[in-house]
């Protein structure tokens, strides 16, 4: 299939051909009819549907491959396949790439209120406060350059070694992974400065910001 | 054309009606043609306050469904008339009876006659909220000093700024200078802490309105009422001058209190 615009496939749900870009309509027929003329009569007799990957496939262009196959002895089935049974093709150069775990941070310049809710794949900064009520959970760092009263959930996905910072750090609750503290019931006196969230032996424990 | 404010609060009896009462009275005082509109439908209350509840024959309902004109439905206040009017809200029927879309067009209808419209909204953030915001261009928030009311406060900055509505401005209703200075009440500083937007105005707790409330009356006009006083230091912020805020926690205080006393307040 490597560089083919068009697959033919057997899958469980039958004969299916893959389309993988409908926009180069003429290239796609021509890669078809060469397939089919390779298979010399392996697929006569048989029914195919087909399956498009990008694009709008029209009744002209289905028209377009009933005729060609039928010269092959084809029939065309035109209900849609089951996507589960057919697998896009995939372009050999993607396949190739490593996936790259990129570690993203996004920088949000307002302030979260109560009710409102912020979730991300990465890290957090964020230019204003965070409001008792409000939540802010991803998978990463949370750094807050104001005051985070609220909730706050650091390396969510089990990332133990996430962090919380603060300028002023007096959440409601503070979750690092799977370690979960929250504000003690009597309001005790907080230091004014910075301060940074760590699990340090299965709980969480604050502490001054120095660098 | 007009200003279309939406005074609002997320929780219920922190003043919304009250505040949107006696900022209209002070506006049409001071010469401006201000429409009063109650978007809480099935729990009216602003003609009440205002005492103009006998004279109610259509309301919003009836406008936005087209069973009268919009002049029809708009009772005109007992001592500023033109000046100064009221569209009532249904009281028999459901706050979804009304739609955003119909509100904003009944918004633009208002604000080419009357240079403030002022909308009372209901509490909560549903409905009746949504269609109170729909036609606004400004907010003011009101909540009074309690964890609660400045939480609910902090939900519906959020969600004002959601619907596009930016730099709402805070009035805190109720304040007790005394409790505050014995540590028991949120003081200002600590709600602008977390609320963080301009503040308009600060009202002092006051009996005087619970009277004239239920007298059907507003304390803005009276000079002897402390949050009168207030009213109108946020009516005349809202026309643009600069107004020092009353000083609720120092000794001016007291000395305010002693020339209310001896009768010469103001």
């Amino acid at each position: 299939m490597n560089g083919e615009l068009c697959t033919i496939k057997g899958t469980r749900d039958g004969l299916v051909i893959n389309i993988a870009d409908v926009s180069q309509f003429s290239e796609v027929l021509s890669s078809l009819e060469r397939q089919l003329l390779a298979s010399q009569s392996f697929f006569r007799g048989s029914s195919a549907k087909v399956y498009l990957h990008k694009g709008v496939l029209t009744e002209s262009y289905l028209d377009q491959i009933e005729e060609l196959i039928a010269d092959y002895g084809m029939r065309l089935n035109r209900e849609p396949p089951q996507l589960s049974m057919t697998r896009p093709p995939v372009d050999p150069m993607e396949e190739e790439t490593p996936e790259v775990v990129e570690d993203t941070t996004l920088l949000v310049r307002r302030t979260i209120r109560s009710g409102q809710r912020l979730h991300y794949d990465g890290n957090v900064v964020i230019m204003g406060d965070v409001n008792p009520g409000a939540e802010v959970v991803c998978t990463g760092d949370i750094l807050v350059l104001g005051a985070l009263r609220g909730v706050a959930h650091a390396g969510a996905e089990g990332k133990v070694d996430a962090t919380v910072f603060a300028f002023r750090l007096e959440p409601t609750q503070l979750r690092i992974a799977h370690v979960i503290s929250r504000a003690p019931d009597e309001k005790s006196p907080r230091p004014s400065g910075p301060e940074i969230a760590r699990v340090v032996a299965n709980s969480v424990q604050l502490s001054m910001y120095s660098h | 054309m007009g200003k279309v404010i939406v005074i609002t609060s997320g929780k219920g009896g922190v003043g919304k009606t009250t505040t949107t009462a006696n900022l209209g009275t002070g506006l049409a005082a001071a010469g401006k043609k201000v429409c009063l509109v109650d978007t809480d439908i099935g729990l009216r209350n602003l003609d009440v306050v205002l005492g103009l509840e006998n004279r109610i024959v259509y309301d919003l309902l009836d406008v936005v469904e087209g069973k009268c004109r919009l002049r029809q439905a708009l009772i005109k206040d007992k001592q500023f008339g033109e000046n100064l009017v009221l569209l009532p809200a249904a009281q028999t029927r459901e706050k979804d009876a009304v739609s955003p879309e119909q509100m904003l067009k009944l918004m633009e209808q208002l604000r080419r006659v009357y240079d403030f419209v002022l909308l009372d909204s209901p509490a909560g953030i549903e409905h009746g909220f949504k269609n109170a915001i729909a036609g606004a261009d400004a907010a003011i928030v009101v909540t009074t000093p309690e964890i609660s009311a400045v939480r609910d406060a902090d939900r519906i900055i959020g969600l004002l700024e959601a619907a596009e509505l930016y730099d709402p401005k805070l009035i805190i209703n109720r304040v007790r200078p005394e409790m505050v200075r014995k540590g028991d009440m949120m003081s200002i500083d600590d709600i602008d802490d977390i609320l963080a937007i301009s503040i308009l105005g600060v009202i002092p707790d006051d009996q005087d309105i619970i009277v004239s409330t239920n007298k059907g009356e507003t304390v803005v006009l009276d000079k002897r009422s402390r949050p009168g006083q207030a009213y109108r230091n946020i009516v005349r912020r809202m026309l643009g001058d600069e107004v020092p805020f009353l000083d609720l926690q120092g000794r001016k205080m007291l000395h305010w209190f002693k020339r209310i006393l001896s009768g010469e307040a103001q």
